[in-house]
Parts: structure tokens; C-alpha cells; sequence
């Protein structure tokens, strides 16, 4: 799965990337997002924006809505690759 | 916004389940058509939110159009209430009230710098454009500091400003730069007046205005003149060993920094660079070098104090009648010949200067 950080003050991308085969952490919590059930990104000027694609599903959202295992997911992702 | 009684619209934002595996564009774009649907929905969860989203929506709509278009005496001394907050590394708004207006210094420097900068942009707009804080009719400056844990990022969230202290590798603390605190402000000045919609070619153009005024406020507070400004959006905000002079350039858009770490900035100067992107909704944050630089190349024909004649044509197509919150590079750029011709004649110098500028940034007008 990645993930791409967009926006910001700074609008500067940045992208993770990470394999669940190799990564049980991440399968657990894979397993505990539904994307189909994220809620839309918002318009807050210079919030961040997170692209998640999990297998070519795409979900968009924006930083105040990422609660719960989809933010541990995402900054998981992210943290782990600069 | 403390005391407006409006509801955080950060929290409330409505649960929507759309699918986005096919047309990405559709996840970051809730229409008021579709929100309407939902509302009709059978889930009850999916329904109530919707619900509120459509009134939160309806009654920043009310607002805007009853709130004046400060016209005060011009004798009237505005007087600014600001407090600044303390997240204390949580991610929680607004956090705890830390300094009040007329407080003496806290000795935390965060704190209080971003009191004197939440002052400084108050002054500009009231000392510039006569006009009475961020809704024109005297709104409390809220800011909350000290957000997240090395949090890199500054945002407006609707009601107030939110700051984090950097991850010190890449970049410094937000509160550092007064243009930040600007362009966060000037987020709100146009949730008041245009209401730019943050998506788009509407989105770019809010970014530009946050950027453009951001600077302005710093000249003004530096008293320089366009030749002796450095047109640069957040001067010192790169961390020691980042390759760059700060995050945009309105001067040379795509120019402000080229590092290992963050890239190269990816403004375009030009229409024919334009970027076309989901990301950054709709890229925001890179196409609004256009606009900076239309603004740049009008101030710099001009000469002087930007803020006197270039600021002033903004301001008034910002807050002007033809504005809506889709407005486009090319609605923009013929409502500020428009009101380069009310201020200073259709044949002046100033008009000249306007067109010029569009023409140079290949916007048609």
C-alpha cells in the first residue's frame, strides 16, 4: 500500500510506501480500515490531504478526519520510509 | 472565531461513503447537490451529518452575505483582541488559553511572538485597508501554538489558526515568520469576503491571496518598497542545511528551494506550466505562483510601497461584488482591471500595469 501527504502550508509531497506480506503490523491494521467508509477530505486551507491506495484502492482524506487505525495506519506508512 | 456560535466545522464534516477507485476527483469534492442526497439517505448516522454539514454550510452563507464590507469612520481606532492558546505537543483545538489581549509577555517565545505577529497583521489591514479585523467587523485573533508533536505545518482551520513547532530537521517552528501568520489571517479575510472555494483554479487563487497579503503585511512591517522586498513566503522557515530561501517565491515562482529531502519547488510562473493534479486539492499550493506572480510583476511596474497601489487594486476585487467562490484566473484577472480602472481610470498607468501583468503570466482576460 501507499500513502501520499499532499498539501500543507508548505504543499510538498510526501509518500510512503510499505508491503503487507512482509509486514504483520500492517496487515493487522489493514484489516481494521474500511476506505469505502472514509469521509471526505474537507476544504481547510493548508490542512494536510492523504492519498491511501491498499491494493489500487483509493481513498482520499483529509488530516482531521484521519482517526482512529486509518491515522495509525497512515502515519505508519508514512514514518516508515522518509 | 470565539463567540461567533458557529459550530467547528472541522468536526463536522459529513461521513459521505463515495467511491473513489475510479474518479479520484469525486472523493474531494462534496457538492451541495450530493450532501442534499444523502440527507435523504436511509442510514440514519450518514443522514444526521449530512444534515449538519448542509446547515453548517447554509449559515456560512447567511454570514457572509450580512457581514459588512467595513466601511468605518475613518477616524475610528480599531483595537484587536487576541488570545493565543498552548496545545502543549496534543492535537487538540484550541487548547489552553495562554495570553490574552493585554497580557504581558508569557516568557515562552512562541507564545508570544505569535501575539506581536496576530498584532502586527491586525495593524496592516486596519492601518492599509481600513479594515476592522478578518470579517471586517472586529473578530477575535485565536491561535493555538505548540500543536502536535515535531508538527510541521500552520493551518486555518475556519475559526482560528493552528501552529506547529517543526520537526527541526526540515523545518523550524511556524510562528516564526510574520508572512505565515499572514497568510494564515488573510485564509480567513477570504472565508469573509470571495469565499474562495479551496479546490482548483478558486483554491489557487485563495492560496495566491493568503501569499500575496502575507508578504504585504511583511513589507509593510519592514517598510520596504517592491525593489527592496524579497517576495519570498516563508523566510526562515527552512531548517539549517535545507537547500532554500523559504517555501514560495512570488518574484520567480519555482525558485525557492532544490534539496535532496524536499525536492524542488514545483510553482509554475506561466499558464502554459500549468498543473493539473488531484493532489493538494487540485494543487493549491503550486498553480497560485501564477497569480503571485501576476501580483509581483504589477507592484514591481508600479514601484513604491506595494501595499499603496497594487495591494490596494487586490484588496478591492478580494472584497469587491465580482467575486463568487468559483471564481477562475480569468474572472480574477478581469475584476482586478475593473477595479484598477474605478480606483485610477480605465486608461491610467496603474490599468496599464494590470493587463501587463496578466499578459506576461498568459492568463486570458
Amino acid at each position: 500500500m501507499t500513502v501520499v501527504r499532499s498539501g500543507g502550508f508548505a504543499g510538498i509531497d510526501r509518500r510512503g510506501e510499505s508491503d503487507t506480506a512482509s509486514d504483520p503490523v500492517l496487515r493487522g491494521l489493514v484489516d481494521r480500515v474500511d476506505l469505502g467508509r472514509v469521509p471526505p477530505p474537507g476544504r481547510i486551507p493548508d490542512q494536510f490531504v492523504y492519498e491511501i491506495d491498499i491494493d489500487g484502492r483509493v481513498a482520499t482524506v483529509g488530516e482531521a478526519q484521519l482517526t482512529g487505525p486509518l491515522r495509525e495506519l497512515v502515519h505508519h506508512v508514512l514514518d516508515g520510509s522518509v | 472565531m470565539t463567540g461567533s456560535g458557529l459550530p467547528n466545522p472541522v468536526k463536522r464534516v459529513a461521513w459521505i461513503t463515495v467511491s473513489c477507485q475510479r474518479d479520484l476527483m469525486r472523493c474531494t469534492i462534496v457538492p451541495p447537490h450530493m450532501l442534499e442526497r444523502v440527507a435523504r439517505t436511509d442510514d440514519p448516522a450518514l443522514r444526521d451529518m449530512a444534515r449538519r454539514t448542509l446547515v453548517l454550510s447554509a449559515t456560512q452563507r447567511v454570514e457572509r452575505r450580512t457581514l459588512p464590507v467595513a466601511t468605518a469612520d475613518p477616524s475610528e481606532d480599531f483595537a484587536p483582541r487576541r488570545t493565543v492558546h498552548d496545545a502543549a505537543t496534543r492535537q487538540e483545538l484550541p487548547g489552553k488559553a495562554v495570553r490574552s489581549e493585554g497580557d504581558g509577555p508569557t516568557g515562552d517565545g512562541v507564545v508570544d511572538q505569535s501575539y506581536d505577529w496576530l498584532g502586527v497583521t491586525f495593524d496592516y489591514f486596519e492601518a492599509v485597508h481600513r479594515r476592522n479585523s478578518i470579517d471586517g467587523a472586529g473578530l477575535s485573533l485565536v491561535s493555538t501554538v505548540h500543536y502536535g508533536v515535531d508538527y510541521a505545518n500552520a493551518f486555518w482551520n475556519g475559526e482560528q489558526m493552528v501552529y506547529g513547532d517543526g520537526d527541526g530537521t526540515l523545518f523550524t517552528g511556524f510562528t516564526g515568520p510574520l508572512d505565515v501568520t499572514g497568510h494564515e489571517l488573510v485564509h480567513g479575510v477570504t472565508q469573509y469576503t470571495a469565499n474562495l472555494e479551496y479546490f482548483g483554479q478558486s483554491g489557487a487563487l485563495n492560496e495566491s491571496m493568503s501569499d500575496v497579503f502575507g508578504s504585504l503585511i511583511k513589507q509593510w512591517h519592514r517598510g520596504q518598497t517592491a525593489d527592496e522586498a524579497d517576495w519570498i513566503i516563508g523566510e526562515g522557515l527552512l531548517a539549517e542545511g535545507v537547500s532554500g530561501v523559504g517555501l514560495r517565491s512570488l518574484k520567480a515562482p519555482g525558485t525557492a528551494y532544490d534539496d535532496p529531502r524536499l525536492g524542488k519547488d514545483p510553482q509554475p510562473g506561466h499558464m502554459r506550466d500549468y498543473v493539473e493534479t488531484y493532489r493538494d486539492n487540485g494543487g493549491v499550493h503550486i498553480n497560485s505562483g501564477i497569480p503571485n506572480r501576476a501580483f509581483h510583476l504589477v507592484a514591481t511596474a508600479l514601484g513604491g510601497h506595494a501595499w499603496e497601489k497594487a495591494g490596494r487594486i487586490w484588496y478591492e476585487t478580494l472584497t469587491g461584488r465580482a467575486m463568487s467562490p468559483n471564481t477562475g484566473f480569468a474572472a480574477f484577472a478581469a475584476a482586478t482591471i475593473e477595479a484598477a480602472g474605478r480606483l485610477y481610470g480605465a486608461a491610467s498607468i496603474e490599468t496599464a500595469a494590470v493587463k501587463e501583468a496578466w499578459d506576461g503570466v498568459g492568463v486570458q482576460r
